[in-house]
């Protein structure tokens, strides 16, 4: 007996469900389904899918049989606002698509704005968008762990806590510069908006100490937690052949042994003049996703030591009072990236000459990442499940825009 | 089935109150206002921050609400937070239905209120009171959690006006309106129909393709 | 089996020349995009096997699709395709002109599973029906949404908006 316990027409992705149960088990209507079936929604409002993200999942008592994604519900039209906004309006929308990385967000605009129109970055505004994207890229893997270690158990929000309590001291330091604790607005054609304020540099070193024993802390809370390594070691394999194959990038390809980091890759910035290791895992799995992260924090922090000393002084904008606010880049196309504290963010821009953008495609780590969950997930218990997405580290708002 | 409505006072209709409740009306109002239990509704990048505000820097729990429950059913006040477009409208709708009296709702951030920057967006509905009824607003892009609390220590200020004779109804709630004129819910709701509240067995109303 | 990142060294220009002499005639006007991008324009019906020969070069395989993007141009459509080689760390960039009103292209997610969700998205924002889409539906929108958003001369129509 088919039992649907809902009052709308199951839509187009139920309805894919439904049809992809009945062509394995050859039934020509449901009321064949062999009992334990069911096909239930996990979101969009859900406490673990971090965001608005929509599972239709087909389970076959605890076990999931088929994935199939729904995303969409946080779409903001931001590649079509491109065509209304000019490149100066447009700055602070790519701080929305990836909302805990702003910073590298931003960058990731405004990287390829430069290129299509040749205008050159001053060098103290290279190390300090360096800093600012390093101190991004910790405070997101902040959210990440903590949420990810959330997820796995019923209110194991404690180490949420915990790096929630060393995100505020980031913010600090970032809103303290730009004016804002999360949608920065900071990243200007050519340079950065403000200087860094009196008495920042010190401020920042100060926390440069304070942050690797913290580290120390939140691996001395979960590392060794019977628990939570069941829940994470061999979890949610993702092969080599998945990362070339779903082109995935990020702590997610690195933990799988890929060692593709865009700020080696393709290098960028003063990324080349500075030093630093790209941990890579070796299984690919939950374990290794969370041990990569927590790497790449401490690499994270050795980088803007780095940066701090080697600051040089000088001006961190063109022009001499404003920035530039009307860009009219030559027609082209161009498509540049950056290593986001998810994978390869990139924007492809066509520009026709004009002040608005033609055409402007975002390339979200997030979006291509998805892609992967029906064969990740399959096979796996809804638990699990819950454990190895919390892992890929996604956000919503840049798999939609 | 009897609705917890139908045993409100029938002695006064909701148009002339005539018993005065105060102190009843303390009691419950303060009960009320400094223990809600908020619906984790974070759509957008104000969730982030809705987030922090229940971290141990701007501690939610210090006023009592530090309860979100990812259920609705559990819930007293929904906090919109972030931008509600086309495809998610529905879905708010519905969350909005399966809350409990008497419920509240905060709009928080620039999109829930009016749409926010993306307001030209063709997908983007521009504020969450186009479908649902908002108590609070509050501004921002996202605002700090301070400017949270604030909003919400707001809605205290409104909870506590609350009078415990006349409860709150919506205009269009037919169903409790029709229960405070002392008709049952069989006279508006039509045989086979549902209004979204109601678990039903849709296998007898609707055909599964 | 490890994937070694420019593991071939190749500059763009030897790189260039060979693509050119393994493709003639169907990568057109193959360019350097400076620092690591080669550009191409390929015709709509060869999109497939070039493709597919991308994929299996060997050593200098371009083994994953980075991105799916729909431009348009009022005259014509255009999708780009952006390809990524592992082995010797560039990009290829494929440009292929569709026609506007017959919107139809060949997919390429058989070959690059990466490019599925890419696709579905030209379809949904820009009307680029891509043949032998294993699941071609609107994907950031609505399902009964009429319209494609990104085209030039879109409208939004009233029966889009039921909660204004």
């Amino acid at each position: 007996m088919s039992d649907v316990f809902s009052n709308e027409a199951p839509d187009s992705a139920v309805r894919l469900a439904i049809e992809r149960v009945k062509a394995e088990q050859s039934v020509s209507d449901l009321e064949g389904l062999e009992l334990g079936t069911v096909i239930v929604n996990m979101g969009p409002q859900h406490p673990s899918t971090h965001g608005v993200l929509r599972l239709v999942v087909t389970l076959d008592g605890e076990v999931i049989r088929d994935v199939i994604p729904v995303i969409g519900y946080l779409h903001r039209c931001k590649e079509k606002l491109a065509e209304r906004r000019t490149y100066f309006q447009y700055i602070p929308i790519p701080d929305r698509t990836e909302y805990v990385a702003g910073m590298n967000c931003e960058w990731g605009y405004v990287l390829t704005v430069e290129k299509l129109a040749g205008i050159p970055v001053t060098r103290r505004a290279e190390f300090i968008r360096v800093i600012m994207a390093e101190l991004n890229r910790i405070a997101s893997h902040l959210v990440a762990i903590g949420t990810f270690v959330a997820d796995l158990a019923p209110l194991g929000t404690a180490m949420a806590f915990y790096t929630f309590r060393d995100r505020e001291r980031i913010l600090d330091l970032l809103e303290a510069a730009s004016g804002a604790r999360m949608m920065f607005n900071y990243f200007r054609f050519g340079g950065v908006r403000y200087d860094l304020p009196d008495g920042w540099v010190e401020k920042c070193r100060e926390f440069l100490d304070y942050f690797p024993p913290k580290i120390v802390e939140y691996e001395n809370l979960v590392n060794d937690n019977a628990i939570f390594l069941q829940r994470t070691l061999g979890k949610g394999v993702l092969t080599q052949e998945d990362v070339k194959e779903y082109a995935i990038t990020g702590p997610n390809a690195r933990a799988s042994g890929v060692k593709h980091d865009l700020r080696r890759t393709r290098p960028y910035s003063v990324y080349p003049e500075l030093d630093f290791e790209i941990p890579v895992g070796t299984h690919g799995d939950v374990y290794d996703r969370y041990q990569v992260r927590i790497a790449e924090m401490r690499e994270s922090v050795k980088i803007v030591r780095q940066a701090l000393d080697m600051l040089p002084k000088g001006p961190v904008q063109l022009g001499t009072l404003r920035p530039p606010y009307v860009i009219t880049p030559p027609p082209g196309a161009c498509y540049t990236a950056q290593e986001n504290p998810r994978g390869e963010y990139g924007t492809y821009i066509v520009s026709d000459g004009s002040r608005y953008p033609y055409r402007l495609k975002y390339r979200d780590p997030c979006f291509v990442n998805l892609q992967v969950f029906p064969k990740l997930l399959k096979g796996v218990k809804i638990a699990d499940a819950i454990a190895i997405s919390g892992s890929m580290d996604l956000v919503l708002g840049g798999i939609d825009r | 089935m009897a609705r917890v409505m139908d045993h409100y006072p029938k002695l006064e209709r909701f148009e002339h109150p005539n018993i005065v409740t105060t102190t009843a009306d303390l009691v419950f109002n303060w009960a009320r206002s400094r223990s809600i239990f908020p619906f984790t509704y974070g759509i957008a990048c104000c969730a982030i921050e809705m987030l922090s505000s229940g971290f141990a820097r701007f501690d939610i729990a210090r006023f009592g609400w530090e309860v979100f429950r990812p259920t609705p059913r559990q819930c007293d006040l929904m906090i919109v937070a972030g931008t509600v477009n086309e495809k998610m409208a529905p879905v708010l709708k519905r969350l909005y239905d399966q809350m409990s009296e008497p419920k509240w709702v905060i709009s928080m951030g620039a999109c829930a209120t009016s749409g926010g920057p993306f307001y030209d967006g063709y997908n983007v509905v521009n504020g969450v009171d186009k479908i649902v009824p908002v108590d609070v607003y509050i501004p921002g892009c996202p605002p700090r959690p301070e400017a949270l609390f604030h909003g919400m220590l707001q809605l205290q200020k409104k909870i506590q006006k609350m009078s415990f004779v006349a409860p709150r109804i919506d205009e269009g709630d037919e169903l409790a309106l029709a229960s405070l004129r002392g008709e049952g819910e069989r006279a508006v709701a039509p045989a086979g129909q549902t209004d979204g509240r109601l678990p039903t067995n849709a296998a007898e109303s609707q055909e599964v393709q | 089996m490890g994937i070694e990142i420019g593991a071939v060294k190749l500059t763009l220009d030897e790189l260039g020349t060979r693509l050119q002499g393994e493709f003639g005639d169907d990568l057109v006007d193959l360019r350097v995009q400076e620092p690591d991008t080669l550009v191409a324009r390929v015709d709509r019906h060869k999109l497939h096997a070039v493709a597919a020969k991308l994929k299996g070069l060997g050593e200098i395989a371009y083994d994953s699709c980075n991105f799916v993007a729909a431009v348009d141009y009022v005259t014509h459509l255009e999708t780009v395709y952006h390809l990524y080689s592992y082995s010797t760390n560039t990009y290829i960039e494929l440009h292929v002109e569709i026609d506007r009103d017959n919107a139809v292209c060949d997919t390429i997610c058989d070959i690059y599973p990466a490019a599925n969700w890419h696709e579905r998205e030209a379809w949904d924002m820009m009307g680029v029906r891509f043949e032998g889409h294993p699941d071609l539906r609107r994907i950031l929108l609505k399902d009964d949404w009429i319209g494609h958003p990104l085209r030039k001369d879109y409208v939004d129509l009233v029966e889009n908006h039921p909660n204004v």
